[in-house]
């Protein structure tokens, strides 16, 4: 079994190659929801500790929204979607016509777009990654949070957190007409499952 | 609260004397504070998971069980008795309520029963506690007082 730190460089490609196929597909699904035409920047997938991941987002205090939808089937994980201010006001704005000052002011049907469009990205991602290695996977029903980043991010560590000291983290941009607003997406396999992934893609070194 | 010691996950700092310990965003996570009064020493730990079943048990800080063990023999190695420590702890929240989800988001009621029940065994005194719901807590621990203070999003701050 192979952990996230010992990943070779063929392998972390793929992987890389994943997220940007993944981000592409939810990038497509965005623009359709939002009716506009959504590009990406280049992807950019790494691996990080987890103390390293939080600062990455912005540090562990800020509040952001989270999207959080479990695997399973013949792959075990979660999935994440976090939306910083910036993305929810994107979505808000172009869904329902209005923008946020702060989580604090969002309302039930804001906080339903937010949720939606966080499945369907998830879902859109998750169904490419399910066709390109030919492997079945089930999805939960979403879960939604609001509250500090720090603490969101640690769901999927600490779900995994028995078997790995890393935490896969996909970046991105969304350029949606004069806006461009960060993507923030976060693949937790299990162990075993990362493994079988990169087995079904053929990559799988010994 | 110019001198805050910041306190990652996984991790453990001490403070003597005086100085502010400091944990952000603990989530389903835990922060256990240390203290023994009598020579103000303060330890905060931030610990992940409820116990350690790692073979290699490379990281002793992320797990209850042995992080708590881990602090105490080192807080005994600068001079504080077991008899005399108190304990203070925050988190074990649920984050996310996910529908059919199974046991995903239960780690923090494991990390809070995890946590008294080392506590106990090690015949630490549990004084307080702010544990459980659903949102994230940043945690301050004073080590000229003992005091704790902890900060969540939308509520009032509460000093314990």
């Amino acid at each position: 079994m192979k952990n996230f730190d010992e990943l070779n460089g063929l392998e972390l490609d793929t992987i890389r190659e994943i997220g940007s196929i993944g981000t592409g597909n939810a990038a497509t699904a965005l623009s359709s929801m939002l009716g506009c035409e959504v590009r990406i920047d280049l992807p950019e997938v790494r691996i990080m500790g987890y103390n390293e991941a939080i600062e990455w987002i912005g540090g562990p205090e800020a509040i952001t929204a989270g999207v959080l939808v479990g695997l399973s089937g013949e792959i075990n994980g979660i999935m994440l979607s976090v939306q910083q201010l910036e993305f929810v006001n994107l979505v808000l704005q172009r869904m329902i016509g209005r923008e946020t000052p702060g989580y604090e002011e969002l309302e039930e049907l804001d906080r339903s777009a937010l949720v939606e469009v966080g499945n369907i990205m998830i879902s859109t991602f998750i169904n490419a990654l399910s066709s390109l290695a030919g492997i079945t996977i089930k999805l939960s029903v979403p879960g939604f949070a609001v509250d500090m980043q720090g603490a969101i991010l640690a769901v999927p560590m600490a779900e995994f957190g028995g078997q790995s000291d890393y935490i896969m983290t996909i970046g991105s941009n969304f350029i949606c007409g004069e806006r461009t607003v960060p993507c923030r997406l976060l693949l937790s396999p299990d162990i075993r499952s990362l493994n079988f992934l990169l087995k079904k893609l053929g990559v799988l070194d010994g | 609260m110019d001198d805050k010691l910041v306190v990652g996950i996984a991790d453990m700092k001490m403070a003597k004397g005086m100085g502010m310990l400091v944990t952000y965003a603990l989530g389903s996570c835990i922060g256990i504070c240390l203290y023994d009064p009598a020579i103000r020493l303060a330890a905060l730990i931030h610990i992940m998971l409820p116990l350690n079943m790692e073979t290699g048990r490379k990281s002793p800080l992320k797990y209850a069980d042995t992080g708590i063990r881990e602090t105490l023999r080192e807080m005994e190695r600068r001079g504080a008795s077991k008899s005399r420590l108190t304990a203070k702890i925050a988190g074990g929240a649920r984050m996310f309520d996910v529908g059919g989800g199974g046991s995903l988001g239960n780690i923090g009621q494991r990390n809070i029963e995890s946590v008294h029940m080392t506590l106990r065994r090690e015949g630490i005194k549990l004084l307080k506690e702010d544990v459980g719901g659903t949102t994230a807590r940043t945690l301050l621990f004073d080590a000229a007082t003992g005091q704790c203070c902890v900060r969540s999003y939308g509520k009032p701050e509460v000093i314990f």
